[in-house]
């Protein structure tokens, strides 16, 4: 498909004269003007004033009592028990999804681009859970993982003990984990599929003429083709896991519980934030989260090579 | 190219436009001088029942004030944090519902007006109250809410389980072992009991244990704390007679006593209009919690009205606040019969009505509002996380309690 570079960047200069009033630049921020200022208020505003809240004593019931603090709130980050549980909670959940969601959305990719029968209805069943909103799924969750839920019931008749798996402290976290690939792995399947549809059928072409079987072909062209597109997704897993509160939320109720089992870093912000009144302390917890993320992503790109531009 | 010209003149209306309407609004709802005032009002209204009650209070208080305008902010999400966000952009309604648990913070947060001068002004009687619900709002020797209503804690018992062991509802501690036992068989347990403070602090303060201390410093680890704790959570690993919800597969103490899985839980009033809907056919019975001597103890859920230290108006807000707390105001909550009112007198009539819940009503003279300061959510989690630890991980209470100490330091 890319074979035969177009060329796009010819300009037709003869368009710049007639531009009267506004210059083509000038025009251009015009038009992106509506989404440069919602952008900057409800996001880059925002993000900006957390910064300087993340060093103070700030609280939303007495705005103008908040003191400098300087770097005390970080500091406090290192000493606090119950944010290192939720940090090595998130880091579990991250490393057990992300590989697991990855593998089974190129399987899945593969199998729904391949010549197999009712493919469209295939795609749509993945794709499904990725459009339920996560509290729905896991209110969904809630009831097959139940004490005397579905899933109790099939595991009855290879004769394991039912449990009630969201309040049991071995496995929530792993339950939780289960559902959070069941509901994302729809959406980067899709993401695998248009990277796959990307390659060119003539390296196939090409590879079986020299006499490569499916697996040769999978492995050193279907792979390396797909390189662009795994880097985009894990990054995007990443993202996502570091930031997974809603499921923790609904399921545990809001308190992270069995026993901090499932306490995530932005479940802790959001009950220091709105619960215990600590917003200063909340903001230093988002960026350091902030910061943990974009080292991740940064190893990535040199994991990846640099010649990856997103 | 004229066309073009044009598009691009329009867009950029357009995009000015979008500008504007994001800076607009602001000014409004300034009233003039002897036009009518206009008073918030902000509540969870948890239930359409509750809504009605309240709707009813404010058209009869439109009704004697025509002066006086109220409207109803209604926060159906996580009302804390709503309340949060409308405070720090000062837009928050002028009376509002605080929950005595956060109430710590707010009053020392200086966001509530103290209400103190206007109750002289007024001549509302404090001690009409019942106290414990009133204690809950002062802070500093100033008043800042009046409790709106309450609901304590009673055991629920299921009648027909009861008559088949053949037991009575137990008064003592070691009765409710003996009962529950006997209540236990099969898939059916004793007693239903979430592992948290919220429904262990009676046992603890009946032991003579407490939580916080009269500094205000956490004492979790109280010995007498301890040995409640050891005894409750002996109930459901030694005993095999209790057990909590998740575990016998249901949401709350509610389900599991409702789907007839228990045949106790400790519940508040808000179990009886859930009860008539989930089941209306189970025959049971309210009873004051069993004691472990002599002296009950008992935990006031209250929510009171309190004021903004903002409002433009404050006199009619008070007006307000005044008649929605008065025996006028409370007839309603009465009639409603939900919650139960916070007037002494109103309780009265509220058991005339409802004799049948005299264990609530008994319980509030005895009962601590359920609020452990200002670093009171921490405290609970602190609280619960032990009580946890002690069921699932077979935990010695005592050390239970002095790693939660330890962690609040």
């Amino acid at each position: 498909m890319n074979a035969q570079p177009t060329t796009v960047g010819t300009k037709p200069a003869a368009r710049r004269r007639r531009s009267g009033l506004f210059s083509d630049p000038l025009m251009g921020y015009l038009f992106t003007l509506p989404v440069i200022v919602s952008l900057s208020v409800f996001l880059i505003g925002p993000i900006i004033y957390a910064f300087f809240l993340s060093f103070q004593s700030f609280t939303f019931l007495d705005p103008e009592g908040a003191q400098f603090v300087g770097l005390d709130n970080y500091l406090k980050l290192f000493e606090d028990e119950r944010f290192h549980r939720a940090l090595f909670n998130t880091s579990i959940y991250s490393l057990g999804v992300i590989p697991v969601q990855v593998s089974i959305a190129l399987v899945l990719a593969l199998i729904v681009n391949s010549k197999i029968k009712g493919k469209t209805f295939f795609r749509v069943a993945y794709f499904l859970p990725t459009v339920t909103s996560t509290v729905a799924v896991s209110v969904m969750f809630l009831f097959l993982f139940k004490k005397d839920g579905l899933l109790n019931h099939f595991l009855g008749w290879f004769g394991i003990p039912a449990r009630s798996w969201f309040d049991d402290v071995t496995f929530a976290l792993p339950s939780i984990m289960v559902m959070a690939v069941w509901s994302t792995v729809g959406q980067f399947m899709v993401i695998y599929l248009a990277g796959l549809q990307d390659i060119p059928d003539d390296l196939y072409e090409a590879a079986q003429i020299d006499g490569a079987n499916r697996w040769q072909q999978f492995w050193y062209i279907t792979l390396p083709m797909l390189k662009p597109t795994t880097f985009f997704i894990v990054v995007m897993s990443i993202i996502g896991t570091f930031q997974v509160f809603d499921q923790m939320y609904v399921i545990s109720g809001g308190d992270g519980g069995p026993l901090d089992a499932t306490l995530t870093v932005v479940l802790y912000l959001y009950n220091k934030a709105f619960k215990d009144f600590e917003m200063g302390y909340a903001s230093a917890i988002a960026f350091f989260l902030f910061c943990v993320i974009l080292i991740l992503t940064l190893i990535q790109r040199k994991f990846f090579g640099e010649e990856m531009r997103m | 190219m004229r066309m073009r010209r044009w598009m691009s003149w329009i867009s950029l209306v357009v995009a000015i436009s979008f500008v504007l309407a994001g800076c607009g609004g602001g000014s409004e709802g300034a009233s003039g001088d002897g036009g009518p005032v206009t008073i918030t009002l902000g509540g969870a209204f948890s239930s359409p029942a509750e809504k009605k009650i309240v709707e009813k209070q404010v058209a009869a208080f439109e009704k004697e004030n025509p002066d006086i305008k109220v409207k109803l902010h209604s926060i159906t999400d996580d009302y804390l944090r709503e309340m949060q966000t409308l405070i720090a952009a000062k837009d928050e309604p002028d009376v509002f519902y605080l929950d005595s648990m956060p109430a710590p913070q707010f009053m020392k947060m200086g966001v509530l007006e103290p209400l103190d001068e206007y109750i002289k002004k007024n001549n509302v009687d404090l001690s009409a109250y019942e106290t414990s619900l009133v204690e809950a709002f002062q802070w500093e020797g100033k008043t800042y809410g009046i409790p709106k209503d309450y609901s304590t804690l009673a055991l629920f018992y299921n009648k027909k389980m009861f008559e088949e062991a053949g037991v009575k509802p137990p008064k003592t501690w070691d009765e409710l072992r003996n009962v529950a036992k006997k209540l236990t068989k099969g898939n059916q347990k004793g007693l239903a009991l979430h592992a948290s403070l919220d429904r262990y602090q009676p046992f603890l303060v009946q032991n003579g244990g407490q939580v916080v201390d009269k500094q205000g410093n956490p004492t979790l680890n109280h010995p007498a704390n301890a040995e409640a704790l050891q005894f409750i959570t002996d109930l459901f690993i030694k005993d095999k007679v209790a057990d909590t919800p998740a575990n016998l597969g249901v949401e709350w103490n509610g389900d599991a006593f409702a789907e007839e899985k228990v045949a106790m839980v400790f519940e508040g009033a808000w179990m009886i209009p859930f009860l008539k809907e989930k089941a209306p056919d189970l025959e049971y019975g309210m009873a004051e919690l069993p004691v472990k001597e002599k002296k009950n103890s008992n935990l006031a859920f209250t929510v009171a009205y309190v004021m903004s230290k903002n409002s433009e108006h404050k006199e009619e807000a008070f007006k307000l606040l005044q008649f929605l707390t008065s025996e006028k105001g409370q007839q309603y909550v009465v009639d409603g019969g939900l919650a139960m009112p916070s007037l002494k007198s109103m309780g009265e009539k509220f058991l005339d009505k409802y004799p049948e819940r005299e264990a609530f009503v008994k319980a509030v003279e005895y009962a601590e509002p359920y609020q452990y300061g200002e670093k009171g959510n921490e405290r609970v989690d602190a609280f619960n996380k032990a009580a946890e630890s002690a069921i699932l991980k077979k935990k010695p209470a005592k050390e239970a309690l002095d790693e939660a100490q330890k962690q609040l330091k």
